[in-house]
């Protein structure tokens, strides 16, 4: 069987300038998600989430590795379909912009018609207006119908905590461009940068 | 009966993915609300439903016919009706003129500058009627600019009547309204429920909670939940939100 979402040896590598290839910036990949789930993200600013998130809907590039979603490489899709197989979730607004130097009529299509992968960029949520437990809920119907969520929060208050373990069941940990997964919310706890990362709200949730 | 009904709605501007995917059904004889935080795509959602936009992808049907990519008027013409965020009344005319203006039976008459609003009897009294309708009747000879802005907002609807819809969308009509305007409003629109098929689409939860039959929340350009007020009442974050003590 195809896995849903597989990462294989993905890289993507940003340089200093175009004169000096040295490089300033090295996201390294490689996982794999075989069936439907909702998988919490997070890490610190800078760490590569959203690289991660452009690299697998396709509107980034990767240096070398690929990206199968539903066993389809989804930098070989036409850049007007990609958004079929997968979507980022934008925190604001919904922008699909692709690049791509090879015209559309030589890639493939999507053969699909509702996104398998739906990647959603810290969505914000706000305890006053209700709106979370529909999100939630949402995320949940989407992987009843066989979809793969991502949910990416950058925690800074402790009800974020509590909306990760509600709805994520595996969680992957961001960090200087380092992609570890995790099976579940307290093996990501046990990974020391995780802890030093989300440090304050643990200690205040034990508090 | 299932008198209003979109499917798989996409509207596009350019690269920005307003609309993902909208589906959603009315059924006749019941207020539907459509709620979503800013920016969900709430107002395009409308404009899109109510013919203003033609959806890139998705059908939109009333009364079981196709009635996607028709033009706003055909739409009009068909029996769906719409009222705006924004004010669009003549301030220097009379109440009763802004009815009177929206009315089949002098819109279908050719448009003649000279003629005399007034002139015809049974327009004047269709359209107070229709102001009685939204309790206005009795204001139908005051300025348009003197109402206050909660009858303004009656005034729209009472426009939006005055073409004798199967069914009326109405785009935020709390914007812009104090808590006793809004209470009237709720009123106003629990009596229209007798006679119309209503749409209202708000970011005001609380109002739709009172007001509708059903509810569809979007967000992301996608309904992302629909269920009746009691249901999504129960929701664990609603009740921990602002709106838990009204749950």
């Amino acid at each position: 069987m195809t896995g849903m979402l597989e990462v294989r040896s993905l890289e993507k590598i940003y340089t200093k300038s175009r004169l000096d290839r040295t490089p300033a910036f090295r996201l390294q990949a490689d996982f794999s998600i075989d069936a439907p789930r909702v998988v919490g993200m997070m890490g610190p600013n800078g760490s590569g989430k959203t690289t991660l998130f452009e690299l697998i809907t396709g509107s980034n590039a990767p240096t070398s590795g690929e990206v199968l979603v539903a066993g389809r490489n989804i930098h070989k899709i036409r850049t007007d379909q990609r958004d079929r197989l997968a979507i980022h979730y934008h925190q604001s607004y919904q922008v699909r912009h692709f690049r791509s130097f090879k015209p559309n009529m030589l890639m493939e299509p999507a053969r699909s018609n509702y996104p398998m992968l739906h990647l959603f960029d810290e969505p914000q949520f706000n305890t006053q207006d209700g709106y979370i437990g529909f999100m939630l809920d949402f995320f949940r119907k989407l992987q009843a119908e066989g979809r793969l969520v991502f949910l990416c929060v950058h925690p800074n208050e402790r009800f974020h905590l509590e909306i990760v373990q509600e709805v994520c069941e595996s969680f992957i940990f961001v960090e200087k461009g380092t992609v570890t997964p995790f099976a579940d919310y307290p093996t990501m706890l046990a990974h020391e940068p995780a802890q030093a990362y989300l440090g304050d709200l643990l200690t205040e949730r034990a508090a | 009966m299932t008198l209003f009904k979109a499917r798989n709605i996409q509207k596009r501007f350019g690269a920005r993915v307003v609309l993902e995917n909208i589906s959603l059904s009315v059924e006749e004889g019941t207020v539907h609300g459509i709620m979503g935080p800013n920016g969900a795509g709430k107002t395009t959602c409308f404009h899109v439903l109510t013919g203003f936009y033609p959806p890139d992808d998705g059908r939109i049907t009333f009364e079981g016919h196709d009635i996607t990519g028709r033009k706003p008027h055909q739409i009009a013409r068909l029996g769906i009706s719409r009222s705006f965020q924004i004010m669009n009344l003549f301030d220097d005319t009379v109440v009763i003129e802004n009815v009177i203006l929206a009315l089949p039976d002098f819109r279908a008459l050719s448009f003649n500058v000279t003629r005399n609003v007034f002139d015809d009897i049974t327009l004047v009294d269709r359209a107070l009627e229709v102001l009685d309708r939204v309790g206005l009747a009795d204001r139908a000879w005051q300025k348009a600019a003197s109402l206050s802005y909660g009858n303004r907002r009656a005034l729209e609807i009472a426009v939006a009547l005055a073409a004798d819809p199967r069914i009326v969308f109405l785009d935020e009509p709390t914007s812009g309204l104090g808590a006793e305007a809004t209470l009237r409003l709720m009123e106003l629109i629990r009596n229209l429920r007798e006679a119309y098929t209503i749409v209202i689409i708000e970011h005001d939860m609380r109002f739709l909670f009172e007001l509708a039959d059903t509810i569809s929340v979007i967000h992301w350009g996608q309904v992302i939940a629909e269920d009746t007020p009691a249901a999504l009442r129960a929701n664990k974050w609603v009740a921990r939100s602002a709106l838990g003590d009204v749950a």
